[in-house]
């Protein structure tokens, strides 16, 4: 009789759900087990778990991989209810406080060994709320070696000069650059530097407190129309649809895969992927400063200044006690260690994390890190919430507007569209807020 | 034989024993709603978190009201509305094409046992897997992507406008061998004496398909029209996998925009509110679908096969053939490339094209084995063994009591649009409740809570199935069950020839859903639970760079649905056309 068995196998369901351990937990997914949202993924998620395994923790840990939709895994009414979050965006810890449990004091590392700027995204209210496991350099440009050697070029010291650059490598037949358009997050990186260089008051300004408004500081605009420059200046119209689709790997294989293009803007984290594609055919510049005279009086264009990011790992308001360990553990000077020595593309916000394992460019980087840490800002989109995402999009309408005009064109009408968007975008947030 | 009494004289005649002789039990009038218990406990899980979305959406700060509603005002709303729409005007016109390729399947018999298995694989895939394999096709570097190699100086295949053609070709790769494949199952069941008769009247052509093709197969229209609308209105995993980020916003639709409302906004009113709108869109095309459905299903089905025939002229068969091959090669090609591609290190797969010899090699599958896709298979076949296991046990007794059971005549007919409803509705209608009910229970993260989700989500469809074979006993036998002088099991003995055969496609089909399920897993599941189709989203991130591993982790995951589907296939179909025979 149906109704029997349908009674029968209930039963069994119930006596195998209701069993407090053993391997139908594990084939269930019940049993304590601390849940870790990461965006990492392919050769990273693979880093991250050679790092969990090395830190042999005696509970399990499962990874939920988010990809960029890692803020889906933060918030009041989210799917995934992870006990802790590798946040890619610092940004974000701010606006989830109230889900968000503090560390306790007592087992916060000591001496303290994090840069002064990680303070004001990561402690409120003298709690706190997450810590620094990975920095992001994100004023990095990679370029190929043999092109510059080729055509006697030295890397870039300012803005002036790489747009020089930019032209000869035109005019002799070289497209200068690969832009992932795909990737929402490239471009506002890329912007933000050229804000961070020419006005870093106005950047200041609007990374701190109270409400701000991108569409009218005058700053945003003039860096458009610089930022507008160096995009129009790469590739024909056709190399704007395919940058579009492009995304932060498709550049790097744009670059040193198929080496159509010089060079590529792109964070520390990059360089596995460059490694793997250029065969030691690479080098890196820091991105250079910008060295325009602001056209309003109050702006300095002063000395370098850094865009960085980085992941921090949170734990969500009740979580169990596991994932407070798991991320004291985390914090360990020697955590990162596999990561930084088996896959590479990884800084250690740490200051007490050795430097002998880093790959000479990951100890560059690392070294202009920490000597340059009262220059260090985080990025501005992070810090700007749905305006900050919102911003990723109006650039890349910006760049299918400029993209291939020649960097002699008039971008007044671009620049002025994108602002429009931005004051746009500003109304429309007020209104869901308001 | 005659008994004299006194003056009356008795005459006792014999009378056939229609059913097994077994000892009779006392007639308990409650035990029959029993049997529909399982079912209503299981249904809860969705009827009551669409009540309460209901509840939320109407809901504002200051009373009722449709406050909530101004969301669709916004120009994103409009915009994912209209590419919801339109997507349901594909799903239409994929049901005529598919007509029409039936039509040429049956004119074309040697051909078919070829080219049926070729255009059912892609059915039994995820739509994440043929999301890749056509991004990985359209690649709009010339280096990597077929067309773009083929065609040089082509468009950018993915880039805006264009990537519509990307996504539409999924969809109908996906799901032309469902359509065809049911047609051609309802154009062989048309008796061949009605065949000889109309030509015996002379009706060719058109005016034969008008006058009878197309009103025999009405009710396999239906089926496949209400298919194919709620896959259309599902389109979801498709374009978060195939269209890049710039242009995702262009190709948004409704069941995407309400993901990002829900996430986007701190108050659930304006995404409940746009689950209610997707909601009832497809309601109302399966509530009308269901019109024609109703009345056929109850139908005793002829389950004989019928002898494949032609009666085409040599120079339409040429043209059959032709198109045939044709077709079966570019269905095929996907899978072609996919496996190339798996087979590429890498390295090899982000540089060149599959067709390229250098870089051949196993490490893609290296790669995605250490992404977790062992462990996922895993955790995916717990997930779909349960759901299958739950609705079977739980759907086969319920649709025996909506058969058989002995319901009120309206109450019967209540409960059947109430399942036609729920097998319609989608997700976004419930996952948010059900997420807080699990988080209350502490089950998030759990298999368990994924695979009540997925039996709770597959329970009405196999109910309205199954009802549909049991429908066929003969009536007399089933008012002797109901007195209690037969057992329940020989109903079941007698049906078994259209019993068994939907069995066979309510639990295959729920296993192939369940397996390649991504949306329930992204909004219900936990990691621990993570299922392959979750990995290998994670994994096309970096599209480019991982679509040597994103085509190893999607060969490994078809493995188990396409043989499984294709082992059964012609039982499914059976099954699935069920009481919908003339």
């Amino acid at each position: 009789m149906p109704s029997r068995r349908a009674f029968l196998a209930a039963a069994a369901l119930t006596a195998a759900t209701s069993g407090c351990a053993g391997p139908a937990d594990a084939l269930l997914g019940v049993g304590p087990v601390v849940r870790v949202a990461v965006s990492w993924s392919a050769a990273e998620l693979e880093a991250f778990r050679a790092v969990l395994d090395s830190l042999d923790v005696g509970y399990r840990v499962d990874l939920i991989p988010l990809g960029d939709e890692i803020a889906t895994a933060f918030g009041s009414r989210t799917a995934h209810r992870p006990d802790v979050v590798m946040l890619p965006r610092p940004g974000l810890v701010r606006t989830h406080l109230r889900e968000l449990d503090p560390l306790p004091d007592d087992l916060l590392p000591q001496p303290w060994p994090y840069a002064e700027v990680w303070r004001p995204m990561l402690c409120h209210a003298g709690r706190w709320y997450g810590l620094p496991f990975k920095s992001a350099h994100k004023s990095t440009v990679w370029y190929r070696r043999s092109v510059f050697d080729d055509h006697g070029l030295p890397p870039p010291q300012g803005w002036r000069e790489w747009l020089a650059l930019n032209r000869t490598l035109s005019e002799r037949g070289v497209t200068p650059l690969a832009l992932p358009g795909a990737d929402g997050w490239m471009l506002t990186d890329f912007f933000e530097n050229v804000l961070l260089g020419y006005a870093p008051d106005a950047y200041d300004r609007l990374t701190g407190p109270g409400p701000v408004s991108l569409s009218d500081e005058p700053a945003v605009s003039q860096a458009l129309g610089l930022l507008g420059q160096m995009w129009a200046s790469t590739g024909s119209a056709d190399g704007v649809q395919r940058a579009l689709v492009q995304q932060f790997s498709d550049a790097v294989v744009e670059v040193f895969g198929y080496q159509r293009a010089a060079m590529v803007v792109a964070p520390d984290f990059a360089e596995p992927l460059v490694r793997d594609f250029a065969r030691g055919d690479f080098e890196i510049f820091t991105f250079p400063t910008v060295d325009e005279a602001p056209a309003t009086p109050g702006h300095r264009s002063g000395p370098l200044r850094l865009l960085i990011g980085g992941d921090v790992a949170v734990v969500r308001a009740g979580s169990i006690p596991e994932a407070r360990d798991l991320v004291i553990r985390l914090t360990d000077p020697q955590a990162a260690l596999p990561w930084i020595r088996d896959y590479h593309g990884f800084l250690a916000p740490n200051k007490d994390t050795p430097y002998r394992d880093y790959t000479p460019e990951a100890r560059k980087l690392a070294g202009q890190l920490s000597a340059n840490g009262p220059a260090l800002r985080f990025d501005l989109s992070d810090q700007l919430g749905p305006l900050g995402e919102g911003l990723g999009t109006v650039l890349q309408g910006f760049l299918a507007q400029v993209g291939g005009r020649g960097d002699r064109a008039d971008l007044t009408v671009p620049v002025e569209w994108a602002r429009r968007r931005l004051a746009e975008l500003e109304r429309r947030l007020g209104e869901f807020r308001g | 034989m005659a008994l004299p009494i006194g003056e009356i004289e008795l005459e006792v005649v014999g009378r056939e024993i229609t059913g097994r002789p077994v000892p009779g039990r006392p007639r308990r009038p409650y035990s029959p709603y029993l049997r529909g218990l399982p079912a209503l406990l299981l249904a809860s899980l969705l009827l009551v978190p669409i009540l309460v979305t209901t509840a939320t959406a109407v809901r504002t700060p200051d009373g009722l009201g449709l406050g909530n509603f101004t969301v669709l005002g916004t120009e994103q709303a409009r915009h994912a509305i209209l590419n919801s729409v339109a997507w349901i005007g594909v799903a239409l016109a994929l049901v005529g094409f598919g007509f029409c390729v039936a039509l040429v399947g049956q004119r074309v018999p040697a051909l078919w046992p070829l080219l049926h298995p070729v255009l059912i694989l892609p059915f039994a895939v995820s739509a994440l897997v043929s999301g890749a394999a056509f991004r990985i096709i359209f690649d709009p570097a010339p280096e990597r992507g077929t067309v773009s190699a083929l065609l040089g100086d082509s468009p950018v295949w993915l880039g805006p406008g264009w990537f519509w053609v990307v996504l539409i070709s999924a969809f109908i790769w996906t799901w032309l061998g469902y359509v065809t494949s049911l047609f051609r199952a309802g154009l062989d069941a048309i008796p061949d004496d009605l065949v000889r008769t109309v030509k015996a009247e002379g009706l060719r052509g058109w005016r034969r398909l008008l006058a009878v093709e197309l009103p025999i197969l009405r009710p396999i229209s239906g089926i496949v029209t209400l298919t194919l609308v709620v896959a259309a209105a599902r389109v979801f995993d498709l374009v978060l996998i195939t269209v890049p980020g710039p242009m995702q916003d262009d190709a948004s639709v409704l069941a995407l925009y309400w993901w990002r409302t829900s996430n986007a906004m701190p108050e659930p009113g304006p995404s409940a509110a746009l689950a209610l709108v997707l909601f009832a869109i497809v309601a109302c095309v399966a509530l009308c679908g269901m019109r024609g459905l109703r009345r056929s299903w109850a139908m005793p089905a002829s389950t004989i096969p019928q002898p494949a025939r032609s009666t085409a002229s040599p120079a339409h068969r040429r043209l059959g053939w032709t198109m045939g091959v044709l077709l079966g090669l570019s269905w095929l090609f996907p899978t072609l490339i996919l496996v190339m591609t798996a087979f590429h290190t890498p390295r090899a797969a982000a540089l060149h094209g599959w067709w390229a010899p250098a870089g051949l090699g196993i490490e893609s599958f290296t790669a995605a084995s250490t992404a977790g896709l062992w462990q996922a298979l895993l955790s995916t076949l717990v997930i779909a063994g349960l759901a299958t296991v739950l609705v079977r046990v739980v759907a086969v007794p319920m649709a025996y009591l909506l058969a058989w059971g002995g319901l009120a005549e309206w109450f019967g007919k209540v409960v059947v649009t109430v399942l036609v409803v729920l097998a319609v509705t989608p997700l976004p209608m419930y996952a948010e409740p059900l997420r807080d009910l699990f988080d209350l229970l502490g089950l998030t993260g759990s298999r368990i809570s994924l695979a009540l989700v997925h039996a709770a989500a597959g329970l009405p469809f196999a109910v309205l199935l199954l009802r549909a074979a049991f429908a066929s006993a003969p009536p007399s036998l089933i008012a002797e069950t109901l007195r209690g002088e037969v057992r329940d099991s020989a109903v079941l003995t007698q049906v078994r020839q259209t019993y068994r055969p939907a069995l066979i496609a309510v639990m295959v089909l729920e296993f192939v859903l369940v397996w390649n399920d991504f949306i329930v897993g992204l909004l219900i599941s936990g990691p621990g639970s993570t299922p392959l189709s979750l990995v290998l989203w994670g994994e096309a991130r970096q599209f480019a760079t991982s679509a040597g591993t994103v085509a190893a982790a999607a060969v490994v995951m078809s493995v188990v649905p396409v043989a499984l589907l294709l082992r059964f296939w012609p039982t499914v179909v059976r099954g699935l056309t069920v009481g919908t025979k003339p």
